[in-house]
């Protein structure tokens, strides 16, 4: 039996739902062709007025702040030390890892010039924010593969490898923590670019520390509804005990957001605050709904206990992050005379995206020793030869 | 960068009570830069502007607009064009420095560079740098400020082909023309030079006696761009060695704390092993 036989007979006894996220991510593949040969002016709905649209606003400056809780699930727990998180840090990773490489995915798309995407690191320009977030998400891909690599070096049983991970793990978090703040933040950076474009209700100097602040809290929040959902959908443990250690910290991030945000809109912001109404409406609905209000559910006892209004509160700082990249990235610029919308090819691209987000983390965690990470039970000394560790002999005999 | 970093460098002064809309500017521009023709109704935009935007195959242009004056329709018209600034917010985004602010006084752009992310589109304050949407593998386009003219000694094609509005030279002697012409003659212009601090100073200054927002002009910050991002971006190694070094100070304790916890534990146990330490 060949290999395609082997993985055509593993595909089929797939579940429903995971061969129809296959076909979703199939399609998309061919939307993301038809984007090549036809041309972005004909496949999506930008245009020279528009010329960031659903990709840039989506698939990287919403889709980074998403991937936030690797770097900061991987401080909380090996830098301020709440090690009893640990069980959580590596499905965070792979979320993570998934995220980044899909971003760079998204990014690759929505370049003229794709193939010249490595010019970045050719012709360096420190002043633009853009070089600085490529070579942030260049390199702390890399950093999160090498951190994925543990459970793959585990489930293979490559000691040696292994043991170097071990090692480089703290240096690894570390970095993870710096290079996330630099592009986090620089993100905001890229719209401080826009002087006389963005809305006053969301162009301030501090625009940078929002989007880090922000970020932390909504990668949070992605753990929670991971650790929730992976319970609900896939058979694991609940870790309800665990995410409520987590949302105790919630409050004291989601407060300093909202604090800095009222501080720089009330002092730092300058022209009319709210003379749209339907920015004002979109504005109420991101720091309303998706900030203040999980703010006061997260520091109630009784919904940080409860599994599902946990998930909720944490379900809605994310929706508040969506909008409100959306709001700097997208609406917040957009001249009532004349409405970008995204195209059919632009929305199915990035559902595409999406599901092959978590069809990845559903194959990957079917695959790999993500859930049961147990540093304990796991054997570290370098061994005679290069084979595999052989599972019948007792660890340490 | 300020606005009067390099005096020598060439500016255009364009003096709108001078240029009767002909648009031979916007047909020399085509011709030298080789643009292709568009496919435009007469009856398109905003007025009786033709072609009806700034494209990828339009790199300046006469912008018409409708005015009223004494209850009688008026036209007023400017010519659009890259403002070639003394400190580009093109250049200072550009990942790849695909831009570059020439010493001549043109901003230049090297389509081999270009990586094609648009950020150019979004930081310019004057909507100049168009996209190539047409193409599978598009660039950027716009206007060049004739570079290649400029450094064989002739001046831009459109201002050789303006009959009357066009000055081209060097910007402080520009500057100077535009002073003497808003002495000279207080009640024919309105009191300013648009370009001289636009955007931190531009290199393509005009002169009008119609109100500039009225004219389509857009109302631009006075500082030069790049500044609002850099104020940010200069926090960068700061705050790497600020996270870094802190997280690696915290780690460093809260481990140290837990080997000597365990170390005590360890004595303790030899000491009294009945006692148990929690953990």
């Amino acid at each position: 039996m060949n290999v395609a036989s082997t993985v055509i007979n593993e595909v089929k006894g797939y579940h429903g739902f995971i061969k129809f996220m296959i076909f979703i991510v199939a399609l998309s593949g061919v939307a993301a062709m038809v984007r090549f040969v036809f041309g972005l002016g004909a496949t999506t709905n930008m245009d020279d007025t528009y010329p960031w649209g659903l990709w840039v606003s989506f698939d990287v400056v919403t889709a980074v702040p998403l991937a936030a809780g690797a770097f900061t699930l991987g401080a909380i727990v090996h830098c301020f030390h709440i090690k009893k998180l640990e069980p959580l840090v590596r499905p965070a990773i792979v979320t993570g890892f998934l995220g980044y490489s899909l971003v760079c995915v998204g990014l690759l798309l929505d370049l003229g010039q794709p193939h010249k995407g490595w010019h970045v690191l050719r012709y360096w320009n420190l002043h633009s924010p853009m070089f600085e977030v490529s070579m942030c998400v260049m390199a702390y891909t890399t950093v999160l593969f090498l951190e994925f690599l543990s459970p793959v070096a585990e489930k293979f049983g490559w000691n040696i490898p292994l043991r170097i991970l071990r090692w480089l793990e703290m240096p690894l978090v570390i970095l993870a923590a710096a290079i996330s703040t630099l592009h986090q933040s620089s993100l905001g950076t890229f719209f401080l670019i826009a002087v006389d474009k963005l809305h006053s209700l969301w162009y301030n100097p501090m625009l940078p520390l929002l989007f880090w602040v922000s970020a932390i809290c909504s990668g949070m929040c992605i753990i929670i509804i991971e650790a929730t959902a992976t319970h609900k959908w896939m058979e694991q443990p609940n870790e309800g005990v665990l995410l409520r250690t987590l949302a105790k910290i919630l409050p004291w991030t989601l407060g300093l957001y909202i604090a800095l945000r009222t501080y720089s809109l009330l002092a730092l912001s300058e022209g009319p605050l709210f003379n749209n109404p339907t920015l004002t409406l979109l504005f109420v609905l991101e720091l309303g709904i998706g900030f203040i209000l999980p703010f006061f559910m997260f520091i109630s006892h009784t919904v940080r206990n409860d599994d599902r209004l946990r998930s909720h509160a944490a379900l809605l700082v994310v929706f508040g992050l969506v909008l409100n990249r959306f709001n700097v990235s997208m609406f917040g610029m957009m001249d009532s005379t004349h409405i970008y919308y995204p195209s059919l090819i632009e929305t199915v691209v990035t559902i595409g995206i999406i599901t092959a987000h978590i069809l990845l983390f559903v194959l990957i965690a079917k695959y790999f020793p993500i859930f049961e990470h147990h540093p304990e039970t796991v054997d570290y000394s370098i061994p005679d030869s290069f084979g595999k560790v052989d599972d019948a002999v007792p660890k340490g005999a | 960068m300020s606005s009067n970093k390099s005096p020598k460098q060439n500016a255009f002064l364009i003096d709108l009570t001078k240029c009767t809309g002909c648009r031979g500017c916007q047909v020399a521009c085509k011709q030298w830069n080789q643009l292709e023709a568009e496919n435009t109704e007469f009856f398109s935009g905003e007025g009786y502007q033709n072609p009806p935007a700034m494209s990828e195959y339009t790199f300046t242009r006469i912008k018409f607009r409708d005015y009223q004056k004494n209850g009688q329709n008026e036209f007023a018209f400017y010519k659009e064009m890259c403002m070639h600034c003394d400190d580009p917010a093109c250049a200072s985004v550009c990942p790849v420095n695909a831009f570059e602010k020439t010493a001549e006084g043109p901003v230049i752009y090297k389509a081999d560079r270009c990586i094609g992310c648009r950020f150019c589109m979004i930081a310019c304050p004057f909507g100049i740098p168009k996209y190539e949407w047409s193409k599978g593998l598009p660039l950027v386009r716009k206007c060049t400020g004739c570079y290649s003219r400029i450094k064989e000694g002739m001046k831009p094609a459109c201002a050789t082909a303006c009959p009357t509005a066009i000055e081209y030279g060097p910007r402080d002697e520009m500057i100077k023309i535009a002073e003497e012409r808003l002495a000279n003659h207080p009640d024919k212009y309105i009191r300013k030079i648009y370009g001289l601090e636009e955007a931190g100073g531009t290199t393509v200054l005009y002169l009008t006696n119609l109100p500039f927002d009225e004219l389509g002009f857009k109302e631009v910050t006075q500082r030069a761009l790049p500044e609002y991002t850099w104020q940010a971006l200069r926090f960068v190694p700061a705050s790497f060695l600020a996270v870094g070094g802190t997280l690696s100070a915290l780690s460093w304790i809260t481990h140290r704390r837990e080997r000597l916890m365990k170390k005590q534990a360890t004595v303790e146990q030899a000491e009294t092993p009945a006692e148990e330490k929690e953990q």
